[in-house]
């Protein structure tokens, strides 16, 4: 069955309860009390923090990854269930940041696993963080949002990869 | 005829002695214990309920040396009749795989049966106590077989004391009454008969485990066979009852004391020490860490209820009692012999060792859920019925006390059930190499278990046949159809439950078919998003000391219990002797003053 | 013919009353996470945010199983708080409750709880089997007070059938005789418990053992297990309604008696569900020791004193 055959209803109830998971790597993770407390209230969305991968939709990279985390996140994106989406916070994930050159660090995310939203800035404000989330909700609706159905597709490359990475730190150059 | 069954067992016995192979004689065994319950299920007919027709004598006499033995069918004797008739069996039938030579198991188990048979059909004292005797005697070789001493000597002394006791109140009735014979026992309210009746219940509260006469259970228990363990816990621990129920409630003459029990605190005080010995129980059992000892535990406390039936002594009260003791005969066998399986194909019993049994034993499984279902009298089986008479009846009494304390004793068994699945059966999978347990014992366990089911829909029938013990111990028979049960309090309507769960079922059916689902690997498992095959090992099972947090507020109220009691009787005692003993100093001018002194009280007393 | 058709309209009766009391559930969830959310000064999520919730869940496009034992965790789930939710009495229909009594409730309460509880051991999540330790230790201590106050409610209207019980109370409600106020108020905190709420949510400490039982749950399964939440909010507080608040039956006879008393019922478990959250939000987690203690020391001494009340009241 193809994302676009989903019904409408589906994509909907997706995009009204996003459930993220709380498995944060960087520091951006610090970005993310506010925006679920009284200040910002993530929860009138319906997005809600959540325990385990088993029950989260949302994949938050907060930050820098080290290889040795990517491992765990790889674990943990493969156990959430589909349709799931990754967003990827501040310039870490994307070009590696301030930590472009370090040894153990990886520089581009979307090597390893689908990443659905980048959110730039070092670090995102909390107003950002609801932007984009928002974004992500209006391409959920629009079907958009098919990282999930990329990594399936393409698993071998990400996992060769991901290989890689792992016996030696990064692939990007 | 009963003289044929008698004959058939007895020869059975002699005959197995002497077979080595095990099948052999567990098929000898199991077709020879068809011969007891066909007469137990023909006699089904003096009180109404036509299962089979054979047409069996159902009286005995045997004249030995001037001394005769009655024998006769009673309704109580029946209902007991067939609930152990029909446990053997299945666990003839399971031993067929579980023991690998015949080293005294089948021939013992057929004594076993022919003392049941004696003492249940037995209409005089006489024989009844020569066929408890037999039957204590039966139970000591079987614990011998193991050779456990403390299992031994445990048992041994306990039953001494239940022999000597049933022994005196025996010879107390007959001082006073001038006759064995049940029929023509008068019972009086006096202090003489009380001192009697309380002697034996003592004797047989023995039996029947009740604290804190229960520290033999637990050695004996953890240490013998399985399918014997089964027959103990299942069959033998209500024989006790049964001497319990016929002395107050079957004989003849006890209806005069009817009012006396039922207003006495006697009676009062045995439906209180049978709550506390469910309640306390049930907490020895949630932190006990060996799987047959917490069965034992187990065991013990759902004795207790059947204790507050008696004690309690209305008739929904009896009815319960009975209906809990049908009920624990066969899941309590159920489990023992589940757990036996799982230690013949893992060899582990302490619960903390295992996990995972589920996976690869999955029939096994399955007995024991069913088993556990009404152990925690969850209505899906027929333990519900049983724990619902009972807490009517406290109810209908107004019994302040022992009402909560059964019903959260009832909630306890959720504790340590959940204990057994989760640690025996679920997590991680320990064992991935066993393979389900040889067919002959999967299918004995199912055997006991489908009598819970059947009395779930129709609790009804269960009643009809304690019906006519309700009406000749003078109580009024309890209103039902075959699925509903009406008291003075409620109903319960099974089949309202079982519809009404066939309708709730449909949205989950129509969920779990609907939407697909994939099985992923078992260590596939968010740990804090830590990989667990990336390491040697890590433990994934939460099995050992599980419930510590309760275990660190209640133990310490706990510690020691029953057994403590016994041991500062013993230093009491000890101190005593060790007092008395200081009198023989062996100084000889001492033993000259005590001679003196002798002498000079005795003078003392011919002068006054 | 005529019976066929009543016994059909009975059926009726009670599958639309079972299914609008699961939806009321449903509801409460969302008005629940709102008054929370009003009481955090935040704006929080629309009242239907649990219908939502639940359909995402049970359309997601994969779910995974842990075998045949997990999966009775659903079907185990919703089958048990639905058939209870028929053995209560709501708005004095008595449904199926006739047929059976409070013990058969207390029991039927017990066959979700435990395929939920087979369902995380068979996951092998160590978390999951702390999870169920600490709602079993949970059920336990709560029991006790819960048991003893409706022992007390038994022996004072001399029924164990809830029907009766509210059918007793017509005119007058139990809480407003002077014991039952006592037992009324150890029951609400018994039932703070049950609902597992703050300051007794331990079981599924998110932030201590990944949300307990529910660690391994997911899609369709996790789907069901709010549906079960959603009935034990109803089922909980009913009970507590019907045992101390007269079931919400201020007429008799009639339709319109009906649709006033489901309206009386709806508001009192909405007070209920109200009170009990507004503690949840006033209160961190406590230990389960702290827990067990509680329910065992303060709360069953304040439940025997009004069972030795009531009991002092009968026999004189």
């Amino acid at each position: 069955m193809k994302y676009e055959e989903w019904s409408k209803i589906s994509r909907i109830a997706s995009k009204k309860s996003l459930w993220i998971l709380h498995f944060c790597t960087g520091c951006g993770a610090i970005e993310m009390p506010p925006v679920m407390t009284s200040r910002f209230d993530m929860e009138r969305f319906g997005m809600a923090p959540m325990a385990t991968p088993r029950q989260a939709d949302v994949l938050l990279i907060t930050g820098y990854l080290t290889v040795k985390t990517l491992k765990r996140v790889i674990q943990v994106y493969e156990q959430m269930q589909d349709p799931k989406y990754v967003v990827a916070f501040g310039s870490c994930p994307i070009n590696g940041g301030m930590y472009w050159d370090s040894y153990n660090t990886i520089n581009q995310l979307d090597k390893y696993l689908p990443v659905d939203l980048y959110l730039a800035g070092c670090m995102p404000r909390p107003e950002g963080i609801i932007n984009a989330m928002m974004e992500l909700m209006e391409m959920i609706e629009k079907g958009e949002a098919r990282g999930w159905e990329k990594y399936r597709k393409n698993y071998e490359k990400y996992k060769k990869n991901q290989e890689m990475a792992f016996k030696f730190g990064k692939v990007e150059e | 005829m009963v003289e044929m069954v008698f004959a058939v067992l007895i020869i059975a016995f002699i005959f197995t002695l002497f077979i080595k192979n095990n099948r052999v004689a567990s098929i000898i065994s199991l077709v020879v214990s068809l011969f007891p319950l066909a007469a137990f299920l023909d006699w089904g007919r003096e009180f109404g309920i036509n299962l089979i027709s054979i047409g069996f004598e159902n009286t005995m006499n045997i004249n030995m040396a001037g001394i005769t033995l009655h024998f006769s069918i009673s309704p109580l004797a029946w209902f007991f009749g067939i609930m152990l008739f029909s446990l053997i069996p299945p666990i003839l039938l399971y031993s067929y795989s579980f023991f690998s030579k015949n080293d005294g198991f089948y021939p013992f188990m057929i004594l076993l049966m022919v003392s049941v048979m004696g003492i249940l059909l037995s209409s005089d004292f006489l024989s009844f106590f020569l066929f408890w005797e037999l039957m204590a005697l039966g139970i000591f070789i079987m614990i011998c077989r193991n050779g456990d001493r403390k299992a031994m000597v445990r048992y041994l002394s306990y039953s001494v004391l239940s022999g000597v006791l049933i022994l005196a109140g025996i010879a107390l009735l007959y001082h006073m009454n001038g006759t064995l014979l049940f029929a023509e026992i008068m019972l009086k309210a006096d202090f003489e008969t009380m001192v009697a009746i309380t002697m034996l219940i003592i004797g047989f509260a023995i039996k029947a485990a009740l604290m804190p006469l229960h520290t033999w259970v637990p050695p004996v228990y953890s240490t013998s066979d399985e399918p014997f363990v089964a027959f103990l816990s299942g069959g033998l621990s209500k024989i006790g009852y049964y001497g319990m129920l016929l002395l107050l409630f079957a004989m003849p003459g006890a209806r005069v004391m009817e009012a006396y029990i039922n207003s006495s605190i006697a009676t009062y005080l045995l439906a209180i020490i049978g709550s506390l010995t469910a309640f306390f129980a049930t907490f020895l059992a949630i932190f006990e860490d060996d799987l047959r000892k917490l069965l034992a535990y187990s065991s013990i406390a759902q004795l207790g209820y059947i204790a507050v039936g008696i004690g309690t002594g209305s008739s929904i009260a009896m009815a319960g009692a009975l209906f809990q003791a049908f009920n624990h005969a066969f899941f309590k066998a159920t489990l023992f012999l589940a757990a036996g399986s799982v230690a013949y194909r893992t060899g582990k019993w302490k619960i903390s060792e295992l996990g995972g049994v589920a996976y690869k034993m999955p029939l096994t499984f399955m007995a024991a859920l069913f088993a556990i279902f009404a152990l925690a009298a969850i209505p899906i089986t027929s333990g519900f019925a049983a724990k619902w008479l009972l807490y009517e009846a406290a109810i209908e009494r107004r019994y302040v006390f022992i009402a909560p304390i059964m019903l959260i004793a009832g909630v306890g068994a959720f504790l340590y059930s959940f204990r057994i699945l989760y640690g025996v059966f679920l997590g991680e999978n320990r064992y991935p190499d066993i393979k389900e347990a040889p067919k002959p014992m999967v299918a004995g366990m199912f055997l006991l278990v489908m009598p819970l089911i059947i009395f779930l829909i129709f609790p009804g029938y269960m009643l009809d046949m304690m019906d006519s013990f309700l009406s000749s111990a003078g109580l009024a028979t309890i209103s039902h159809s075959p699925y509903v049960i009406h008291t003075t309090l409620g109903n319960y309507n099974t089949i309202a439950v079982i519809v009404g769960m066939m309708f709730a079922m449909i949205p989950a059916f129509l969920i779990y078919v609907l939407r697909k689902q994939h099985l992923v690997d078992f260590e596939d498992n968010f740990i804090g998003g830590e990989i667990p095959s990336l390491y040697e090992h890590i433990s994934m099972h939460a099995a050992h000391n599980f419930y510590k947090p309760l275990k660190d507020v209640v133990m310490p109220y706990l510690e020691g219990g029953a057994t403590s009691i016994y041991s500062s009787l013993y230093k009491v005692v000890e101190k005593i002797a060790d007092g008395a003993r200081k009198i023989y100093d062996g100084v000889v001018q001492d033993y000259a003053i005590y001679v003196m002194l002798f002498l000079l009280i005795i003078a003392g007393w011919l002068l006054w | 013919m005529v019976t066929v058709v009543s016994g059909l309209i009975n059926v009726l009766i009670i599958a639309i009353y079972a299914t609008v009391a699961m939806m009321i559930g449903i509801l409460f969830m969302g008005i629940g996470r709102k008054i929370v959310a009003r009481v955090h000064n935040r704006v929080g999520p629309p009242i239907y945010q649990g219908f939502i919730d639940i359909a995402k869940l049970i359309l997601k496009k994969t779910n995974i199983t842990h075998g045949w034992i997990y999966d009775l965790a659903l079907l185990f789930s919703i089958t048990g708080i639905v058939l209870t939710i028929l053995f209560l009495p709501i708005g004095g229909v008595k449904l199926l409750s006739t047929e059976g009594d409070a013990f058969l409730v207390l029991y039927l309460l017990a066959i979700p709880a435990l395929g939920f509880a087979l369902g995380a051991g068979a996951s092998g999540n160590p978390n999951s089997a702390i999870g169920v330790m600490r709602a079993l230790v949970m059920m336990l201590s709560y029991e006790l007070p819960f048991v003893i106050s409706m022992v007390a409610l038994m022996i004072y209207y001399d029924t164990t059938s809830i029907a009766e019980i509210v059918a007793s109370q017509y005119g007058k409600w139990a809480i407003l005789i002077p014991p039952f106020a006592i037992s009324a108020a150890v029951a609400d905190m018994a039932l703070q418990g049950m609902l597992m709420e703050a300051p007794f949510d331990i079981p599924i400490a998110p932030h201590e053992i990944a949300s307990g039982p529910m660690a391994e749950f997911g899609g369709k399964h996790l789907g069901s297990l709010m549906i079960y939440k959603a009935g034990t909010i109803v089922a909980y507080t009913t009970l507590f309604v019907d045992l101390f608040l007269g079931g919400g039956v201020v007429m008799k006879g009639g339709i319109v008696a009906d649709v006033v008393n489901f309206i009386v019922w709806f508001i009192l478990i909405f007070l209920v569900f109200t009170l009990s959250l507004l503690i949840n939000t006033s209160f961190p987690r406590f230990r389960i020791e702290q827990a067990f203690k509680f329910y065992w020391k303060y709360e069953a001494v304040l439940a025997i004193i009004a069972l030795v009340w009531v009991y002092w009241m009968v026999i004189s």
